[in-house]
């Protein structure tokens, strides 16, 4: 690394610098264009009809009266786009509408174009449906047997059930670990269902133009896989469709699947050659849901004499609702991913995922971890309390150290979860503070790591997960094509940053052109916290290219060699003889001499890694992000309702890039994730979603908030672009148990089942009271 | 600029009951035909095409649609478009308005601040916080909290849109006792 | 989401009003009243017993006034947070007030349209599609309740903030409707079940809220049970008066909302005279838990609502005493 060119742009450097986002004030304004503020001309109203039935057979549908209404132009059913569909290639169970049956209550049935929404209802009144009302699958336990075919939810599931997914996985040996244990405790937890909440309801606008093009504009995390998905259902080739990401108003994981709502806005755009928009009521958005799975774990763990860990078995029972989704991935992680930050020698896990009548489920802001970690990091507390060893210090004395193997052989390389710990002991007062608080009065930790982008791609071409590619032409701005979808987390100023950096540019040189399957190159998108690194190394490796191309024209133009020359301040120095500069201008018309716009490429695909067992591949990350949170709570003892006080949190991203980005992805963490600690619930009555609103689906308003206080570790992970790593999601699995340890440091309580509201709260300080005016008789 | 009815947005059945609407909107008069329940949020949207302006819960319960009328931050998907004919409405394209085209020194701390990740929320917290600081040029923390515990922001966790109100609120008393700018 | 199709009327004087509704009952149609549009227009999203005619109330003149001693109908809630006077004679009233809703909604909703807020339930506050797959209640569409299955009687909850104040304030709801103007003491007004609901007609609207000068003798103060400090209704609120002689109770007025179809107001309980303190207080708690009534039909469990209403009831009488 002594290359000239590795010189850090110390003076004018973006790199670790606290700059307002590049869209900040655009947004500020009002100006971002979202989906449903694109109006083309001629444009319908898109409705689809959903089932009111739980699980059932469609006996027929007859279309022709709302077809006959004045100023419809479109109507269509399932049987005209029969194709499956799904975001991972092993679970393609879905189709655009539904076919010979429905799923759940909220089910895509049929839908219509029309010119106004007035007349699309309408037109959805007169569609006519013969059901057959089967036995509906509403509780997870009923999944699990073996019924006919027709109540199979799916061809394919296991053995006769409607069970999805099942993974059994054994490192080490488990049940050793448990018989020779010091501390061991078998413990069920019960998590209802969350959902993401995003404030954009789903939106899409879809265009079969006079050119048999079909552009999908479309509030979407992954461009590319709705691009496959819509080629798949509408069997057209991939070069006739063009798929747009407006700017998106928020995902979390909400909108990183093809979802049917696309599929059928293209159906009908293609039936009516008009384009076609769909925009969903909140109501609607919930039953689209793919929200975090309602799930039963049973967590057992094992302390050695040592007071090391040294068994976990986690047996996962998961709701995955009517579809697959990412359900496969969801599966394993709730197992996977409990293999760190401590060091773990034996591992036992069954993951069940099953299929049920109600909205799928899917990937939410910290997919697949965050249940077991909130089991996991209780059980820990309890180890530490029984055993009397300080929670904070057992965990610091349990962390995985740096560039090693899990036993589930992740591969780990840097690791700042020690320095996560100690640091936000530190800055919380932790040890004036455990244990040494009024009743009522508690302070929690909790630990937990996540993947910095899923190693293994989704489809198994043999193509870069991430490619960047940049262009400059005369005006010296620096055009940079991307698919990674910016959905609010900063993406496109990451890339920005990236490369102005790099380039030695004010960010303002540089525009992101990330919304269009027609000019950016491929990126898989934004889930599995993917994006920074890899789409970062993509943007690094071009800007490095297009760098190489501008010193080659600087020492064409003065004849020194290109090893001396740097890019900074706008200008190509000789690092030896600062007084030789090119301005940037100039090194950029001379590059051009030959060629014309300049264009370069980078891309990003991760080493191969893991292990050779079935499943091996799940988990498998370039990095790990590692954190650590400290709670400080109280409890109002008269009506049991939790006031949260502060938090820090300390977050290893390897590097941040941006604090401001950083700190607002960590603070957002935590109200999303203090929502399903504290009070968000998915309910349902039987088939019915009980709260498809805002006002009875609850997160949390600005005075719940506690005051976050973010602290960024930052370990430089040698593989990450200027050694950033991930901090969009792991953020969010150390604030649920952290509250939850606050809670019982307050008042004494365990809390195993979610969401822990008021009342809950409440009941169990009633129930320990009189527990302990027993224990006194 | 006036609007113009395009049919087709209320529907054929409702083209009896159209009448003319007039209203003032950042400080212009905008006019088009709609029909008697007709909600403000859509005619701002789909006729006025006054976009900033966002949906969200259609319900009152996310502030994404807010907007003033006579300087009080409403829902504009809970008001009647004809209950508002003798009124003053802003929308967040108005801010600017006022600042010769410059960005409203909220907007600025909003976006200095990290108050937006998204910005699906942004234009109905602007409206929300504008109303507070006409009533309280200096709100603490606190006061800031409740004034936008109306509005909803699933990114964020809300701490810099508070550090975006207070230090909007420090510029704005800044500039008005240094008559600055 | 559009709302339904009606036809609006824009009255701008009491005198307009009530030859509009003459008119309108004489050819038959139904109609409804709209002020701030907070409960109305949710509820006509969800196609919950719309009319083809509204009459909006925001052009009335001279609804909106505010005194210790009388309230106009079309008062915003905002604007009583904000009434100094208020403030210093009614604490509870303003308290209750600043609870409502949510800001944004406080600039809309109006005292009237507070009072006289539609009942809430599970299962009729939802879409005509939720409701249509669930099966139609009671309240709306329906000939069932799905609370308390039966067909005689709604258990949809009231869940106004500011009634339980006016119950305790003695308060007197001024009507005025095409057969003339009357008053209907608060504590008379709100009768029946989740339908019904109170004893106006339809074809009248509350004006005024007259409260008498002897309440501002009391000391009021409210507390609302809510999963946040914003946005949701009372799923128990409970609202106090008291005035002690003495250190014995001279009056106590205690009023309850979010627990049963229409606000309830209890009185003194039979705790007249009785002397200020613990023990009292804990009577009060009892003899309060005696007669709640919660159902399952808004968020949290019915049992720890009714007991928030006792430790409510406490809290408060040792608050004010």
């Amino acid at each position: 690394m002594s290359h000239p060119h590795e010189i850090p742009n110390q003076d004018h450097g973006l790199i670790g610098k606290r700059i307002p986002l590049i869209d900040a004030f655009r947004k500020a304004a009002g100006q971002a264009i979202y989906t449903d503020d694109i109006q083309l001309p001629g444009q319908l109203v898109g409705k689809i009809l959903r089932s009111p039935h739980p699980h059932a057979k469609i006996l027929s549908i007859d279309t022709s009266r709302a077809e006959s209404i004045p100023g419809v132009h479109a109507v269509v059913t399932g049987k005209e786009a029969t194709n499956h569909f799904g975001v991972l290639p092993v679970s393609q169970d879905e189709t655009a509408l539904a076919v010979d049956k429905v799923l759940f209550i909220g089910d895509n049935v049929a839908a219509v174009a029309a010119e106004s929404e007035e007349i699309a209802l309408k037109a959805l009144g007169a569609i006519q449906v013969e059901y057959e009302p089967l036995q509906a699958f509403l509780k997870m336990e009923d999944s699990l047997e073996q019924v006919p075919e027709e109540l199979r939810l799916h061809p394919k599931t296991v053995d006769g059930t409607n069970i999805h997914k099942q993974v059994e996985q054994e490192f080490g040996d488990f049940d050793e670990a448990y018989e020779k244990a010091l501390w061991k405790k078998r413990q069920t937890f019960r998590f209802i269902g969350v959902t993401h909440a995003f404030t954009e309801p789903m939106c899409t606008i879809a265009h079969f133009d006079a050119d048999e093009r079909l552009t999908l504009w479309s509030a979407t995390q992954v461009p590319h896989y709705l691009h496959r998905a819509l080629a798949k259902v509408m069997e057209m080739p991939m070069h006739k469709i063009r798929v747009i990401r407006p700017t998106v108003g928020g995902g979390f994981g909400g909108k990183s699947d093809p979802f049917p709502h696309e599929m059928v806005a293209a159906l009908l755009s293609r039936k009516c050659r008009r384009p076609v928009k769909i925009l969903f009521d909140r109501e609607e958005v919930f039953y689209s849901n793919h929200g975090r799975h309602p799930s039963k774990i049973e967590v057992a763990l094992a302390i050695d004499a040592n007071k090391k860990i040294s068994g976990l078995h986690v047996d996962a029972l998961i709701d995955g609702g009517a579809w697959g989704s990412f359900g496969v991935v969801t599966t394993y992680y709730n197992g996977v991913l409990a293999n760190g930050p401590y060091r773990l020698p034996n591992f036992r896990y069954r993951g069940r995922r099953v299929y049920s009548n109600k909205p799928p489920c899917g990937a939410m802001r910290g997919h697949g971890a965050v249940n077991t970690r909130y089991a996991y990091e209780i059980l820990l507390d309890e180890a530490a309390h029984d055993l009397g060893i300080d929670p904070a210090a057992f965990r610091r004395d349990n962390v995985l150290p740096p560039n090693t193997k899990t036993i589930n052989e992740l591969r780990i390389t840097t690791s700042g979860i020690g320095e996560c710990i100690d640091r936000a002991v530190e800055a919380s007062g932790w040890k004036e503070k455990y244990g040494k608080l009024p009743f009522g009065h508690g302070i929690g930790i909790a630990g937990g790591f996540y993947i910095s982008g899923s190693a293994l791609p989704i489809h198994w071409d043999k193509i870069p997960q991430s490619t960047v590619h940049l262009k400059v032409d005369l005006d010296g701005g620096v055009t940079i094509h991307s698919l990674a979808a910016e959905i609010g987390q900063g993406s496109d100023t990451m890339l920005a940053q990236i490369v102005a950096d790099v380039l030695g540019l004010p960010i303002h040189f540089c525009r992101v052109f990330s919304e269009d399957t027609d000019t950016a190159p491929i990126d898989l998108g934004s889930y599995s916290s993917r994006v920074t690194f890899m789409a970062g190394n993509a943007a690094r490796k071009a800007a490095e290219n297009l760098r190489h191309l501008l010193i080659q024209a600087a020492a064409d133009l003065t004849g020194y060699p290109a090893e001396v020359f740097v890019l900074r301040n706008e200008r190509v120095v000789n690092c030896t003889m600062p007084e030789i500069q090119v301005p940037y201008l100039e090194a950029v018309r001379r590059a051009m001499k030959d060629c014309g716009a300049l264009q370069t490429s980078g891309c990003y695909q991760a080493p191969p890694m893991g292990g050779k067992f079935k499943g091996a591949a799940a988990g498998l990350s370039p990095t790990y992000s590692f954190q650590a949170f400290v709670v400080e709570l109280s409890v109002d003892l008269q009506t049991g309702k939790p006031k949260l006080h502060d938090v820090w949190a300390a977050h290893d991203c390897g590097k941040a890039l941006n604090p401001l980005a950083v700190e607002g992805q960590i603070e957002g963490s935590i109200h999303m994730g203090l929502g399903q600690v504290l009070c968000e619930e998915f309910a349902y009555n039987k088939g019915n979603v009980l709260n498809p609103n805002f006002l009875d689906y609850r997160t949390l308003s600005p005075m719940e908030m506690p005051r976050v206080h973010p602290i960024l570790v930052e370990t430089c992970d040698p593989e990450g672009p200027f050694g950033a790593k991930e901090c969009g999601e792991g953020p969010l699995l150390p604030i649920l148990p952290a509250v939850s340890n606050a809670l019982f440091d307050a008042i004494g309580v365990r809390f195993y089942e979610l969401p822990i509201t008021a009342d809950r709260i409440w009941r169990a300080l009633k129930r320990k009271k009189k527990e302990e005016a027993k224990s006194l008789v | 600029m006036n609007g113009t009815k395009s049919s087709a947005v209320h529907g054929p059945q409702a083209t009896s009951g159209l009448r003319i609407l007039t209203l003032r909107v950042n400080g212009s008069v905008y006019r088009c035909a709609a029909a008697p329940q007709a909600l403000l949020l859509d005619i701002l949207r789909e006729e006025f095409r006054l976009v900033g302006t966002k949906r969200g819960c259609d319900m009152g319960t996310c502030g994404c649609c807010n907007v003033l009328i006579d300087g009080k931050a409403v829902p504009s998907c809970l008001v009647l478009a004809f209950d508002c004919e003798d009124k003053e409405i802003q929308t967040v394209e108005g801010l600017s308005l006022e600042e010769d085209g410059h960005l409203h020194p909220l907007q600025e701390a909003w976006a200095h601040s990290g108050g937006s990740q998204c910005g699906f929320c942004t234009p109905g917290f602007l409206m929300t916080s504008k109303e507070l600081l006409a009533c309280n040029p200096n709100p603490s923390r606190e006061e800031i909290e409740r004034a936008l515990s109306g509005n909803v922001c699933r990114c964020t966790g809300y701490q810099k849109i508070v550090d975006a109100v207070s230090l909007a609120a420090k510029n704005m008393r800044e500039w008005k006792e240094g008559g600055k700018q | 989401m559009r709302l339904p199709e009606f036809q609006l009327h824009h009255p701008t004087n009491l005198e307009d009003l009530k030859d509009l509704t003459r008119k309108l009952q004489a050819s038959g149609d139904c109609f409804d009243f709209i002020a701030g549009g907070t409960d109305v227009l949710p509820n006509y999203k969800n196609r919950l017993n719309p009319k083809t005619q509204v009459i909006s109330l925001s052009k009335v003149q001279g609804l909106d006034r505010i005194s210790p001693t009388c309230l106009g109908a079309m008062a915003r809630v905002r604007d009583l947070v904000d009434h100094e006077d208020l403030a210093r004679v009614f604490p509870g009233l303003v308290e209750a007030a600043s609870l409502v809703a949510s800001p944004i909604l406080r600039n809309l909703a109006t005292v009237g349209g507070n009072l006289l807020l539609d009942t809430r339930c599970y299962y009729f506050n939802q879409s005509e599609f939720w409701r249509a797959s669930k099966g139609y209640c009671l309240k709306a569409d329906g000939d069932a309740c799905l609370v308390v299955p039966q067909k005689e009687i709604c258990y949809a909850t009231y869940s106004g903030d500011l009634a339980p104040l006016f119950l305790v304030l003695d308060a007197e709801f001024e009507l005025h409707g095409p057969k003339g103007i009357r008053k209907v003491p608060a504590r008379e007004f709100y009768q029946f079940d989740g339908i019904r609901r109170f004893v106006k007609n339809p074809d009248e609207i509350l004006a005024f809220i007259h409260i008498p000068e002897s309440a501002q003798n009391l000391r009021t103060g409210y507390r609302k049970l809510r999963a946040r400090d914003t946005i949701e209704y009372p799923v128990m609120g409970v609202a106090m008066g008291l005035m002690t002689k003495k250190g014995k109770i001279e009056q106590l007025e205690i009023a309850l909302t979010g627990s049963e179809a229409v606000p309830l107001w209890y009185g003194d309980l039979g705790f007249g005279g009785e002397p200020v303190g613990e023990d009292t207080a804990e009577g009060i708690q009892k003899a309060l838990l005696e007669r709640v009534k919660t159902y399952k039909n808004v968020p949290f469990p019915p049992g720890y609502r009714r007991s928030m209403a006792g430790e409510f009831v406490k809290e408060l009488f040792l608050k004010l005493a």
